[in-house]
């Protein structure tokens, strides 16, 4: 490393980069560490059984502290000189074009990278416990350690080459992460379909970097979007479709999402950290970070909000139909992505938006996931919540964090969620009246399913079976659930107050205020009331539904009268048969079409491939036959071109 | 005719022959030459230690001579021979994967009868005398000579400078090999059949090479690459010959680098030949009839370049998508890595269809990632054995991962570099070609390259999957520890294959400063 | 006499070997198709040295015939021993190796 000072002359950027000097000159340790953790744990093995947990957690705590010191130092300067370059080599040279191996520290990559460190951080102390036993658990450390450092490539990279790597890194470990279990035939079919539908939309990622490198001769960030606005709108659209089709498959998005609710198979951390908190929100980087592409081609950006607004409804009812804890929460993620992709399409008034909703989104999923981990470890792996129930007595810690989780992601006030789900609610208000409503009936929706969950698992009767003993888990686990709780609940107004966030981050992504017809605490009121309807739904349905079973035969109309106008019937009607309806719908698109497509493929590739392999037939003189036809084939091209 | 015989003969020029210039060459052939010697006069138990150390000493001197040529740029042999910075380039790089390969040849641990090569290629197979033989423990020495001949006609192939001299470079090339596939330990039946299809195709396809230079011959009247691209600026008349000249020679050499159509043997004989000498053709053939193929096609037929484009066009996407597609059935992890070849040859044509300087660059350095990956997986292969010999089924590689970490770790990384995944030297291949296809204008052709790839990524990740993520067979087979040989060979092309990936530029940097051929 | 009958005569030299090598079953009769094929390419170089003046091609011819020769002694050796092997010399019953 020792060209670690050296300075890249960078081209023209919005704001010049600065050197990297103090704590910036070891901006390449923050991926360095988890690296070497990953590369010493799984060369090392089963012979790290020992300590191999503490070391592979030190490596993201370690980068996690880096991390916190370079934002206090960034906080200390003035706006433009928040972004910082760090030139390691160039990793080719190709005539004029030129690829360096260079790390980008600006605000947005900063954001990211504290939550990567921080939420990883928290993750990696908690799968100590859960892994505890595990007989791979060295293997899952030096993976998750892989994880950390390929996604802080990926938000590090200065040009879009790096962060492809990075991109392709991530899911590289996502796919080794979800097939962990890979004795089980689901896990293994599971990281097939993730590793599937990636390879497909990283086709798009590519096209879309030849594209950028053909429009341009560049790649580097600073050079592309200084490039921009001599650049013809047409060509921008197809790069920002081709980014789009990539962030689509990263991040579950619409119409490629099937593959994060079958992710679910892999360890509950890695469901907290990969799908729910941050991979899949790399989809949400790329669009913020290509911020310029987007702004000059708005067609793109209807995309980016089409997208995100059929995801944002089509995760939430999902998650509504699912019973499986970890299944209803990936819709969940589904759905909340969207509402953070729908936010980023629209353009200045959103991209700070979405990211803040990123970063609580980060916050309260993961406790909702560790929660859930909490809840699976101390049943013995139980996801099924119909045989949950009243586990609030035996779980309090979990049930706590849970709860508050809970509230901030139906953006109850002071939580988390409510400032970063109303603002970007106002900025689609802003924009149009229909992504506007979406967006609500989205959060009423969301309301409506967590209630389900929250009250399925939690409160009610105890469902599980009389050998089931379930029990608190251990701190180890609990602490990082309590302390990512706590973020939740404060960590939404810390980053609110005096709008710290949007100015924070506007010298990157740019920033617009949105503007309402009505006032915007008017539009919070009709926000809350829209929540509150969805979590009286959910408890009406799902709260007061076990009638006692012991209730004597006589007194059934008695029950019939209690069932009262806005109960069961309403709910059927109105609510419930629309509801599964629509969630039949899905699951048949789901299942049929996309799978399908997805399945289709491969079975038709596969039958090619059979049927051209007969053509070998083994008889030389066939072979000579074929070169023949090759002949008359390159003399019919050599016609063709002359004709 | 006879006033034309005694006018061209009366003056009959003494050629001026360079030594320098082909220094390399003669080292090879001279030791080849000598090693045929060697087989005559030395006693049995003599003859290989003096054939290792012939073999290795010449590649090693020819190695160092081609460094010492470096700078040389020069049409040498009256015009036989041209030597000039991609020639020099392409030697290098086919001594050098010659010796990697050469090393697996020499391993003689892994199997327990002996190497890799049937002790008497005539003995019948199962007879008692075959068995006697392997009991008594002879080794065939035959085959370092026939290798040696085999890479003097690879190093000579991309340096010719006439289409006789090509032709020539050709079968001095192949015909070793014929017989080289047909001397594998194991199986021999399989072994025979393939170099028997191997033989009987490849003379037809020297044939159609040859009728090619007759055409091109008759056209131009000469056969020097530069006399005929002269012919080709001034001479607009007669495009039949120019054209089916073209498309024969072309075709010849398409053979070899094993594009579809002209393909089927590959898989066959990358079955059937003994696995070393499989990495061997695999890797040095390729790089060596691509060479040839630039150099016909730059260096003579620059002229009608947009003619044999578009067909190269054709040729790319069918061997792309046929070797893709077909590898992803298959069940024999030789054959699977054959159509890998044939996919990986298709990748290659794109930086020949992009017809452009930065396309030759590009099409180096894919040969260079492929070259040493494709050596480095099929020593991996010779390892995982079982009591009947190689276990190259898939399904026993199942669980890999489990019993041998490394060796499926390695192996790994050279299906990953196949893949073109980031950070191994197959993306630095695959990025340089395409971009190279896509500053050209064939924006299609790259696209379709780019979905071939991703399908072609199934099979290798699907080996990867089956090695790590499967449980091993109770009668799987087992990995073997080499000698000394073999594990150099592996190390050496797992560090190529790295450090091409993460500090490709004085790679790149050295195919730029090699420039362009010299006419 | 027109040389270019020669070339007429092999073309058809060439396309009856390659027709050869296709519809022959013995691998011997196969090698000599091959063989009239490269001996057809020798036609055509003599024939376009008279024509254009030039000895090249006649130079050529003797390269190529004993690169002929070299190839039948590979390839005689070849069929050899799969004869032995499998007691038949065609080309159709080597087969194993296929799909």
């Amino acid at each position: 490393m020792t060209s670690l000072a050296t300075v890249a002359a960078q081209g023209a950027d919005l704001v010049a980069p600065a050197a990297p000097d103090g704590v910036f000159s070891l901006v390449w340790l923050l991926i360095a560490l988890p690296l070497a953790g990953a590369a010493i744990l799984l060369v090392v093995g089963r012979r790290a059984d020992r300590w191999g947990h503490l070391l592979g957690t030190l490596m993201p705590v370690a980068s996690f502290i880096i991390a916190l010191v370079m934002f206090a130092q960034l906080l200390g300067r003035p706006d433009e000189q928040r972004s910082v370059v760090q030139h390691l080599y160039d990793w080719m040279v190709v005539g004029t074009f030129r690829i360096p191996i260079a790390f980008q520290l600006d605000q947005l990559s900063m954001t990211f990278v504290l939550l990567i460190t921080g939420v990883g951080s928290l993750i990696h102390i908690y799968s100590i416990g859960y892994m505890r036993g595990d007989p791979g658990r060295v293997r899952f450390f030096g993976e998750l350690n892989l994880f950390v450092a390929a996604m802080l490539l990926l938000v590090l990279a200065d040009n879009y080459l790096l962060l492809y790597f990075g991109w392709e890194g991530v899911g590289l470990a996502s796919y080794l992460l979800i097939g962990f279990w890979f004795a089980k035939p689901v896990a293994a079919v599971a990281g097939n379909k993730a590793f599937v539908m990636n390879r497909v939309g990283d086709m798009g990622m590519s096209i879309a970097v030849m594209l950028l490198f053909v429009t341009f001769g560049a790649v580097g960030f600073g050079d592309v979007f200084a490039a921009v606005p001599q650049a013809d709108e047409t060509t921008l659209t197809w790069i920002g479709l081709a980014l789009l089709f990539g962030a689509c498959a990263k991040s579950a998005q619409f119409p490629l999402q099937a593959w994060l609710l079958d992710a679910m198979e892999g360890p509950t951390p890695v469901s907290a950290l990969i799908h729910a908190a941050t991979m899949v929100t790399a989809g949400v980087y790329l669009v913020a970070r290509s911020n310029p592409i987007f702004d000059a081609a708005p067609a793109a950006a209807t995309a980016v909000v089409v997208v995100g607004a059929i995801t944002l409804l089509m995760g939430a009812i999902i998650g509504c139909a699912k019973d499986d804890i970890k299944k209803s929460l990936a819709g969940s993620t589904m759905s909340q992505i969207g509402y953070m992709v729908l936010a980023a399409g629209l353009g200045p008034v959103g991209y700070a938006f979405a990211l803040f909703h990123l970063l609580t989104h980060g916050f309260f999923k993961a406790t909702l996931f560790l929660g859930a981990g909490s809840v699976m470890h101390g049943m013995r792996d139980e996801v099924d919540m119909r045989r949950y129930g009243a586990l609030r007595t035996v779980m309090m810690l979990t049930f706590v964090g849970f709860g508050a989780a809970y509230l901030a992601i139906l953006g109850i006030p002071p939580f988390s969620g409510f400032f970063s789900k109303d603002k970007i609610i106002e900025a689609a208000f802003s924009q149009g009246i229909v992504i506007g409503l979406v967006t609500l009936v989205g959060a009423g929706i969301t309301a409506f399913y967590m209630t389900r969950m929250i009250i399925m698992t939690f409160f009610g009767k105890a469902r599980w079976d009389d050998d089931q003993h379930p029990h608190e888990s251990p701190p180890v686990m609990t602490v990082p659930i309590l302390v990512l709780a706590l973020a939740s609940t404060v960590g939404g107004i810390a980053l609110a107050w005096n709008s710290s966030i949007e100015s924070w981050l506007a010298p990157v992504v740019g920033f617009s205020e949105p503007h309402l017809a009505i006032p915007n605490w008017g539009l919070s009121l009709i926000t809350l009331v829209v929540v509150l309807v969805g979590a009286f739904l959910g408890w009406a349905q799902y709260g007061r539904a076990p009638v006692p079973v012991t209730a004597p035969r006589g007194a059934w109309p008695t029950r019939a009268a209690r069932a009262d106008l806005y109960g069961d019937a309403l709910n059927e009607s109105l609510f419930m048969r629309p509801g599964q309806w629509l969630t039949r719908v899905l699951v048949f698109v789901e299942n049929r079409l996309v799978d399908g497509l997805v399945n289709g493929t491969a079975a038709t590739i596969g039958g090619i491939s059979g049927r051209t392999r007969r053509w070998q037939t083994g008889f030389v003189r066939s072979y000579a036959l074929s070169m023949l036809g090759g002949v008359v084939l390159v003399g019919a091209t050599f016609l063709l071109v002359r004709l | 005719m006879s006033a034309l015989l005694a006018a061209d003969l009366a003056p009959f020029p003494v050629p001026s022959i360079e030594y320098s210039a082909i220094s390399p060459l003669i080292a090879i052939f001279g030791a080849a030459v000598l090693g045929v010697l060697v087989e005559a006069l030395l006693p049995r138990t003599a003859r290989r230690p003096v054939q290792l150390v012939l073999t290795f000493g010449a590649l090693a001197v020819a190695f160092g001579l081609v460094i010492w040529q470096r700078d040389t740029r020069a049409t040498v042999l009256e015009g036989a021979v041209t030597i000039d910075g991609p020639t020099l380039f392409l030697q290098g790089t086919i001594i050098a994967l010659a010796f990697v390969a050469a090393l697996v040849m020499a391993e003689r641990r892994v199997d327990v009868a002996g190497d890799d090569f049937a002790p008497r290629a005539s003995a019948l197979p199962g007879s008692d005398y075959e068995r006697d033989l392997t009991r008594l423990g002879w080794l065939q020495t035959e085959v370092w000579p026939l290798l040696l001949f085999s890479i003097g006609g690879m190093v000579l192939f991309p340096a010719s400078g006439d289409l006789l001299t090509m032709f020539i470079a050709l079968e001095v090339l192949s015909l070793p090999l014929y017989l080289l596939t047909g001397m594998a330990r194991r199986r021999r039946l399989l072994s025979q059949e393939a170099s028997l299809k191997y033989f009987v195709l490849g003379a037809f396809s020297s044939a159609l090479f040859l009728y090619g230079v007759a055409l091109l011959y008759g056209f131009a009247g000469t056969v020097s690459l530069s006399g005929i691209a002269e012919a080709l600026t001034d001479d607009a008349q007669q495009y039949g010959l120019v054209l089916g000249g073209t498309a024969l020679v072309a075709i010849g050499l398409l053979f070899k680098i094993g594009a579809s159509p002209f393909h089927q043997w590959t898989p066959d004989v990358y079955q059937g030949a003994p696995t070393s000498v499989t990495g061997f053709m695999a890797a040095c053939t390729k790089v060596a009839a691509f060479g040839a193929l630039l150099k016909v096609l730059f260096v003579a037929l620059g002229g009608v370049r947009w003619d044999w484009a578009p067909m190269l066009w054709v040729i790319a996407v069918l061997t792309m998508v046929v070797g893709s597609i077909v590898a992803i059935t298959q069940t024999d992890m030789k054959r699977m890595l054959a159509y890998s070849a044939v996919a990986q040859a298709g990748f290659v044509l794109v930086g020949v269809v992009a017809a452009s300087p930065d396309g030759m660059a590009g099409t180096l350095v894919y040969l260079v990632a492929y070259g040493f990956a494709s050596v480095g997986a099929f020593a991996v292969v010779t390892l995982v054995r079982d009591a009947t010999g190689e276990a190259t089924h898939l399904s026993q590689w199942a669980g890999l991962g489990k019993r041998s970490p490394l060796v499926a770790g390695v192996f790994a990384l050279f299906l990953l570099a196949f893949a073109g995944i980031p950070l191994t030297s197959g993306f630095i291949g695959k990025f340089a070609v395409f971009t190279a296809g896509v500053a050209s204008g064939a924006v299609a052709l790259v696209v379709i390259a780019v979905v071939a790839s991703a399908i072609a990524a199934f099979f290798y990740i699907r080996v990867i999957l089956l090695m790590f993520f499967h449980d091993p067979a109770p009668d799987g087979p087992a990995v073997v520890v080499p000698s000394s040989m073999t594990t150099i060979a592996i190390a050496v092309t797992v560090a190529v294959t790295i450090v091409v990936g993460v500090i490709p530029q004085p790679l790149l940097a050295l195919i730029s400063d090699a420039g362009v051929f010299v006419r | 006499m027109n040389p270019e009958n020669y070339l007429v005569l092999s073309t058809v030299l060439f396309s009856l070997g390659a027709v050869g090598v296709l519809v022959r079953r013995n691998a011997i009769v196969v090698f000599m198709c091959v063989e009239l094929m490269l001996n057809a390419c020798n036609l055509a170089f003599v024939t376009f040295a008279r024509m254009h003046g030039t000895l090249d091609g006649q130079v050529i011819a003797f390269f190529v015939m004993v690169v002929a020769a070299a190839e039948v002694v590979v390839g005689l050796a070849i069929v050899m021993t799969i004869f032995r092997t499998r007691r038949s010399a065609s080309v159709d019953e080597a087969n194993l190796l296929k799909y």
